[in-house]
């Protein structure tokens, strides 16, 4: 296949061989309980160095209760997947555990982008679909997948894809480096103690996240017994083989919404992005991360009853939502 | 009810052009909220009960409860209620791959002459100097793939510029076959750009074209607030201001808080002639 034209950016190692290695050796192909507490699954999942990827964001159900933990560990190094992202990758660089970022979209701010000024935080550039492609490659074992989008744009030299001559059309065509993540940190509506989840409504990559990263958690707003799988499979978004924890986590995405289950609090979601925007957040990790020593403090003790009742009867949508 | 309104606010003015161009026979890929959104919401109560729109979280078709939370654009039971699917982002980009998005609607921080889109970085990208936006998100995705793309962009110079700092989004790159030797689909790009002044479109030569202005503005105020000189229409028409209807919709049942069209100035028509409120 002739090669055209080539990013110049680093990228994580790309190693489908490797990886279906690690399924086999690692992956808990059985089904054994992975109950724990977010202290626990961090402690044991993420480490630093990884390549880390969340599915949504901190405002809409993503992994929230996770990225905090993971400030409150002091991972460091981590290399971001920052797609369809608001202030997720932000409070990691603050928070002083990420220094690398892949790109589709993240709120920068002040703080990020000095960072990156002085060589704090490296970047590389993507696009939103373009990092979900590259995990749907490593989600399907394979190297690398084509795509019709992002030839001829700036962030091309500073991504790894490859523009390259389709052997059968003989047409130009872009190529994506398969992504296959460290550790990656998804949220959902529902999960077994297994590890069999479900995704009600729309969503990023769940799917293709927990397929193609190493280590997985999956933080749930609801633990369901096993039968509740069996009873309507086809809504079953991730099989339990690809998760190694299972975290109880209601209001896991706090301050943002769980589509069905809570609307976001308003509130919330304007305090981070004021402090993304003012470009410090140390007064937010104080009081939302390194003030509790757990989610179940966090909800108790800086979230509160009121709070988390208000935005469940906000929340006035159930179609879809209900199993 | 359908009779010319007397004020309005440039914005408004913007999402009503474009809401009057949006018919029930296509598919539009919305990027994000703001304008784009509301221009859809907009002829979806107008003219076009039945269009289709669908944004990158890969939701199919909703029926939107506006207005939305704070950011609230995706992924939340208001933004996808009621739709005919629900996917996700790999699944949209499936779509737009497929040749199922007619038409894409983007809100840009700056574009150029040849449509390309910038939401990377403003000033130098080397050495992080120039100042620092999130980057392309889906806008890429819609850009390359959509058949038509319809931009919108202030009418100010440092946003309507040349070249843009940064290519974040394909626009017609630098010139005819420029799109296709950089492997995008071929006959797509953009077609329109508004601003709340004027509407361009492009000649075959993948040129800039300015094509109408609004009631308020002159040829020569739009020429003064861009970093380069379009191409000029055979005849430059003048839009039709926004009706009655229109704006009783658009602020009772979309942007009731005006969240999006609180901005820009306001406009009203005062001895027979539309022009800029004192303020």
């Amino acid at each position: 296949m002739r090669v055209i034209e080539e990013g110049k950016a680093e990228f994580l190692k790309v190693d489908p061989d490797g990886y279906r290695g690690y399924v086999r050796d690692n992956k808990p192909h059985q089904m054994v309980s992975k109950l724990m507490s977010h202290k626990d699954a961090v402690e044991r999942f993420i480490r630093d160095g990884d390549y880390l990827a969340y599915d949504c964001n901190y405002f809409q159900r993503g992994p929230s209760s996770l990225i905090r933990e993971i400030i409150r560990q002091n991972r460091k190094n981590l290399w971001l997947c920052g797609k369809f992202t608001y202030v997720a990758c932000a409070l990691l660089v603050e928070g002083g555990c990420a220094d690398r970022i892949d790109i589709g979209f993240i709120g920068f701010g002040p703080w990020i982008s000095r960072a990156v000024r002085e060589g704090k935080c490296k970047i590389y550039e993507y696009s939103n679909a373009l990092m979900t492609l590259r995990l749907k490659a490593g989600a399907m074992g394979l190297p690398f997948l084509p795509a019709r989008s992002f030839g001829g744009t700036d962030g091309f030299e500073r991504s790894a894809c490859k523009l390259v001559e389709d052997p059968y059309t003989k047409q130009p065509v872009l190529l994506v480096p398969a992504l296959n993540p460290d550790a990656a940190i998804i949220h959902v509506h529902q999960a077994d103690e297994f590890g069999n989840a479900r995704v009600f409504g729309t969503g990023i990559t769940h799917q293709e996240c927990a397929l193609a990263s190493k280590r997985v958690i999956v933080s749930a707003e609801e633990i369901v017994s096993t039968d509740e799988f069996r009873r309507d499979p086809a809504r079953t978004s991730i099989p339990h083989f690809a998760v190694d924890a299972v975290v109880h986590a209601p209001f896991g995405a706090f301050p943002g919404t769980v589509q069905g289950y809570y609307a976001s609090d308003p509130q919330g979601v304007v305090e981070a992005m004021g402090a993304l925007y003012r470009g410090d957040f140390r007064e937010y990790l104080k009081k939302h991360v390194y003030s509790v020593a757990s989610h179940e403090e966090y909800l108790d003790k800086v979230v509160g009853a009121a709070k988390m009742i208000e935005m469940r009867r906000r929340e006035t949508i159930r179609e879809g939502y209900v199993s | 009810m359908s009779t010319p309104a007397e004020q309005f606010s440039e914005r408004e003015f913007v999402i009503c052009q474009i809401a009057r161009l949006v018919e029930d026979q296509y598919i539009y890929w919305v990027g994000g909220g703001g304008e784009p959104l509301n221009s859809v919401l907009l002829a979806k109560r107008m003219t076009a009960p039945n269009l289709q729109y669908l944004t990158e979280d890969g939701v199919i078709g909703p029926e939107a409860l506006v207005p939305f939370d704070p950011l609230m654009t995706m992924i939340s039971s208001r933004a996808n209620y009621r739709a005919l699917q629900w996917g996700t982002m790999n699944y949209a980009a499936d779509l737009a791959h497929l040749g199922y998005v007619d038409y894409g609607i983007l809100n840009t921080l700056q574009v150029d002459r040849f449509g390309n889109v910038n939401s990377t970085v403003v000033g130098k990208y080397a050495g992080g100097e120039g100042r620092r936006f999130g980057g392309p998100g889906g806008a890429d995705s819609i850009a390359a793939l959509a058949w038509r793309t319809i931009l919108i962009t202030d009418q100010q110079k440092r946003k309507f510029v040349d070249r843009v700092d940064f290519i974040s989004s394909p626009g017609f790159l630098d010139g005819p076959g420029a799109r296709e030797r950089h492997g995008l689909p071929p006959n797509t790009g953009p077609w329109r750009v508004y601003t709340p002044w004027a509407r361009f479109g492009y000649d075959k030569n993948c040129q800039l074209t300015l094509e109408a202005i609004a009631p308020y503005v002159s040829v020569d105020q739009v020429l003064g607030e861009m970093s380069f000189k379009p191409v000029l229409a055979a005849t430059v028409e003048v839009m039709e201001a926004p009706t009655d209807e229109e704006l009783l919709i658009l602020r009772t049942e979309i942007d009731v808080g005006g969240q999006v069209t609180d901005r820009g100035r306001w406009v009203e028509l005062k001895d027979g002639k539309y022009q800029f409120a004192q303020q």
